[in-house]
């Protein structure tokens, strides 16, 4: 204290000034209203702490005797299939309640595929995983997360969300786009996300890809067009919710390349869209799985697994289907479904290019996206 | 350091042309349109967008949608993680411009320059850098692991991302003012025999309190706003890790524009409601200071 | 390189008592007891300091060097990473500075004058911190675009700002804006009263006010601003991203680099990017302090 007291002596020389006596009560003033200010949000923010662990424990109609039983799940996701889960959720608590008697708390986290993979590689809990593409999965499984017989314990390898690509066009459709091929046309714009940032951008490409491949074209050919098709992208969003607003919104580009369910849910969120689902098509399978590293060290296998599963049942697939994924099994020959979902004459599937462990290599530094992008860049 | 008033009056020893009347009424008016035109197109506008979004369902879906509990409780994180990074920065903030403003010496501009540091290095970053020391493959991981402490994905790496990127702002802040306003006073008070705690909360805080004041402002918008560094290291699971900047996106992303919009009319609001302090010390101290001038 | 730096400070440290140890032997030793003698305030800046900003740096720089130096040296000269530099650095300088004349401006309105409204005008001055950087991407996208509000006023003369570079600095512009308000803004108050006074007193018109008596101690704070705000822009992604085509070579943003290797899960990749941005944007930063100091000396 005394050596400021002397670093000051040192500069200088005394100069009358009474501000000083005015500044005080001001001043205490001034700093105790921040320091209560500052102790009241804390109290605040303690408190609600508090207040959302006991609402928590108690929403499901807890007695206090049950409550030691109560088991928590976390489900991480990508954005996408919230609203399937919202509606699912509720009902899979009700049923584990019949069956076992237990609570089942849900905790859940929806972000970008990518994004929540990496999440749970370093360390965020998730029991349960429902993520766009299973290339994320093969990431947590390469890092010790998840088993590598995940395909092989529920039904259907896995896949719980099934979709397509879809074209969205301005109203009326005044270019006529109605196949990829129609995208790599000149004097054609059209939007997507970059499939560098964004799953479901990986799936437009595997589109194009598939399209040119049915249409008999060698790699070399289906590589060429491709390109053909990136030349004419306007806008290359981060990620897919950003390239309907880009289309919808911002009026960029005359298509937009989405997941079918995603226009189907910003469609009964209120966007205006018209879409065709092109008749050779890609399945956009999207993968769920127990974390077995996380579920045993929760001592949650059982309850995770049985929610898995559940996902595959009609009663989840109805709650995914009224969200815009395309139903699994019997449920989609519904007439309610078949009108909803528009037949795909050839579809293709991921399987067909080496599984994703093949498949985003494309993606990967120097890979062939990356060949595409040095291309667009010369022309 | 340089005495401001003397420093002034030589540039005014030039003649002065004459000043006339009719020129000061119309510059003001001019320099305000200019500035409200510039504001409105690079803030207004784009605001008015954002309310008009939020509010253009009417109010009874705004309301529906502050009544969600995990929209309630995100805003309760996002205070809360306000209420710690603010004072931490403000009393690093206040060392740092106490410690730097007076002296010179050899590394002192890269010292400033790294405290500006944080502002430059992009949010995804730092929330990468708290990932890969606290995080499960992190530098102390294991230890943290082995001990049963949760870093990342939990409060502490969203307060730690939060204060990270809301660092620089009260330094930055004060220090120009400290260094404007000289040593005199705080000489005066010495020779008056005050000690160094007295000076410095009678005579520098005060004088300080405008830096002071809008470093915490800018501290606090920032520190609610953030989104990107803490988006890394939060996990965003609703109702627990999830804070209001989080809770929009995620809104937005599941297309509920209109919460997504009203959380982010609010978080506005929010992280304005520091200038409600600014307007009582004004109200408190202003008066009491122009009497003295 | 953080280390280093707080290393020489410490031995350039001016206190009494590293001056009167600074006969002891070893340099070390001297070192240390620079450190014990500090004044507390040093200490709590240390301290906080290297937790919150050395420890993190440290921890990306030694991640960035896991890939060995050539890897980082293809990664971060590759191409496309030299045309984000430039795309990054040169909007953002520039929105920077833009905001700096204008920052000034706003600042000096609202300590000098009174109109209708002033304080709802000081008050917004903080919304491009506290709305969510996505929020002001979209909204900036939005009002820009063909079809928003101010972008159809521009598309009939072909002007195209949403998805353009344009757009990406009037994004960086938005963010950056109340750095030099709010840096220039409690200087302006500090000085305005025995200094405008006198030049008035004298027969000065305000512009002349302005520019010869305000100014010159106003530039330290006005440098400041554009520097923090300059490097804000750089560090920029939430905003930037959804305002730009994010096309390669046209306007696609370095951040965004980063947010792709993070997507592949490649930390090192990301990291060497974030240190290339974090290097030139230390040495700008140090460029801007130092014109500060050196525009100091003549007064």
């Amino acid at each position: 204290m005394s050596r400021w007291h002397n670093l000051l002596g040192r500069w200088g020389h005394p100069v009358a000034s009474l501000r000083y006596r005015v500044g005080l009560s001001a001043l205490n003033r001034f700093v105790s209203l921040f320091l209560v200010g500052a102790v009241l949000s804390i109290s605040v923010a303690a408190c609600s702490g508090g207040n959302t662990s006991s609402t928590n424990a108690s929403s499901p109609g807890a007695s206090p005797a049950s409550a030691k039983q109560d088991v928590e799940l976390t489900l991480v996701a990508y954005a996408v299939p919230k609203a399937a889960h919202d509606a699912i959720i509720p009902k899979f608590q009700e049923k584990w309640k019949a069956e076992k008697g237990q609570n089942v708390t849900f905790k859940q986290s929806y972000g970008g595929s990518g994004s929540q993979t990496r999440a749970i590689i370093d360390g965020l809990e998730a029991d349960v995983v429902h993520l766009a593409i299973g290339a994320d999965v093969n990431k947590l499984v390469k890092a010790g997360f998840v088993k590598d017989n995940w395909t092989k314990r529920v039904p259907n390898n896995g896949i719980v969300g099934e979709t397509v690509a879809a074209i969205i066009t301005r109203e009326g459709n005044p270019k006529n786009i109605k196949t990829f091929e129609d995208l790599t046309k000149p004097g054609v714009k059209w939007v997507t996300a970059d499939p560098k940032t964004s799953g479901g951008a990986r799936w437009n490409y595997f589109a194009l890809w598939n399209y040119a491949k049915k249409q008999g074209a060698d790699d070399g050919k289906a590589l060429e067009f491709v390109t053909n098709a990136y030349k004419n992208v306007v806008v290359l969003t981060k990620d897919a919710r950003e390239s309907t607003d880009a289309f919808a919104k911002q009026g960029q580009g005359d298509a937009l390349v989405n997941y079918e369910n995603e226009v189907i849910l910003a469609k009964q969120k209120g966007e205006k869209l018209d879409y065709t689902i092109p008749e050779v098509n890609i399945s956009i399978d999207t993968p769920t799985t127990i974390i077995d590293k996380n579920v045993d060290k929760h001592g949650t296998r059982e309850v995770a697994q049985a929610f898995v599963e559940y996902l595959f049942t009609p009663e989840a697939q109805r709650e995914f289907a009224k969200v815009g994924f395309r139903p699994l099994g019997e449920l989609g020959k519904e007439k309610e479904f078949i009108e909803k979902f528009p037949p795909v004459k050839t579809l293709g599937r991921i399987d067909e290019f080496g599984g994703w462990t093949e498949a985003q290599k494309v993606f990967d530094d120097g890979g062939k996206f990356d060949e595409i992008r040095a291309q667009i860049a010369k022309s | 350091m340089t005495d401001v008033s003397s420093s002034f009056l030589p540039a005014s020893n030039t003649p002065p042309k004459s000043a006339t009347g009719q020129e000061q009424k119309w510059v003001p008016i001019v320099l305000i349109g200019i500035a409200l035109a510039f504001l409105a197109l690079i803030l207004y506008i784009p605001a008015i967008n954002v309310f008009y979004q939020a509010f253009h369902k009417g109010f009874g879906p705004f309301l529906h949608n502050l009544g969600e509990p995990n929209f309630q409780h995100a805003a309760r994180m996002t205070l809360g993680l306000a209420a710690i990074a603010v004072p931490l920065n403000t009393i690093f903030g206040l060392c740092t411009a106490w410690a730097l403003a007076r002296k010179r010496f050899r590394g002192r501009t890269l010292l400033l320059s790294i405290i500006d540091l944080p502002f430059a290095i992009s949010p995804v970053v730092a929330g990468l850098m708290i990932v890969l020391l606290y995080g499960r493959n992190g530098w102390f991981g294991p230890f943290l692991q082995e001990r049963g402490i949760q870093i990342v994905f939990a409060f502490p790496a969203m307060m730690l991302a939060t204060a990270f990127v809301s660092m620089p702002f009260v330094a930055r802040e004060v220090i120009p003012v400290l260094e404007e306003e000289g040593t005199d006073q705080e000489e005066a008070a010495y020779t008056l025999g005050a000690n160094p705690w007295q000076t410095f909360w009678r005579v520098t805080v005060p004088n300080i309190r405008w830096g002071l004041l809008y470093g915490i402002l800018l501290t606090n918008a920032r520190a609610m706003g953030e989104f990107g560094a803490v988006s890394v290291v939060s996990g965003n699971i609703a109702g627990k890790t999830q804070s209001l900047p989080l809770f929009v996106e995620e809104a937005y992303k599941s297309y509920d524009t209109e919460a997504a919009y009203s959380a982010a009319v609010l978080l506005a609001l929010l992280a304005v409601v520091t200038l409600v302090l600014k307007e009582i010390l004004e109200r408190r101290t202003g008066g009491h200071l122009k009497k003295t001038h | 390189m953080a280390t280093d730096a707080s290393f020489s400070i410490h031995k350039a440290m001016p206190t009494t008592e590293a001056l009167s140890r600074s006969t002891s032997n070893s340099p070390w030793k001297s070192f240390w007891n620079s450190i014990l003698h500090m004044p507390w305030t040093w200490r709590i800046m240390f301290a906080y300091l290297a937790f919150m900003l050395f420890l993190p740096v440290a921890a990306m720089l030694t991640k960035s060097l896991t890939i060995g130096p050539a890897e980082f040296w293809r990664i971060a000269t590759s191409p496309l990473a030299l045309s984000t530099y430039d795309v990054t650095f040169t909007t953002s300088l520039v929105a920077a500075l833009i905001d700096g004349v204008f920052g000034v401006l706003i600042a000096w309105i609202l300590v000098r004058y009174t109109f209708p409204l002033k304080k709802l005008v000081d008050a917004s001055i903080d919304l491009p911190f506290a709305l969510p950087t996505a929020v002001a991407g979209l909204t900036l996208a939005t009002v820009y675009s063909e079809n928003g509000w101010i972008g159809s006023l521009l598309a009939p003369f072909g002007i195209k700002i949403a998805f353009t570079r344009l757009g990406v600095g009037i994004a960086m512009m938005f963010i950056s804006l109340p750095f030099v308000v709010r840096t220039v803004q409690p200087v302006l108050m500090q000085i305005e009263k025995e200094t405008e006074e006198a030049a008035w007193s004298l027969g000065a018109s305000s512009w002349q006010t302005f520019w010869r008596v305000l100014l010159p101690p106003l530039f330290p704070a006005i440098l400041t601003g554009v520097a923090l705000g300059f490097s804000r822009a750089v560090g920029e992604f939430g905003s930037t991203v959804i305002i730009s085509s994010n096309t390669p070579f046209k306007d696609l943003i370095a951040p965004i680099l980063i947010f792709q290797r993070l997507e592949q899960y490649d930390y090192a990749g990301a990291t060497v990017i974030g240190m290339v941005l974090l290097i030139i944007s230390l040495l700008m930063l140090l460029v801007i302090n130092f014109i500060q100091v050196w525009g100091k000396r003549y007064d």
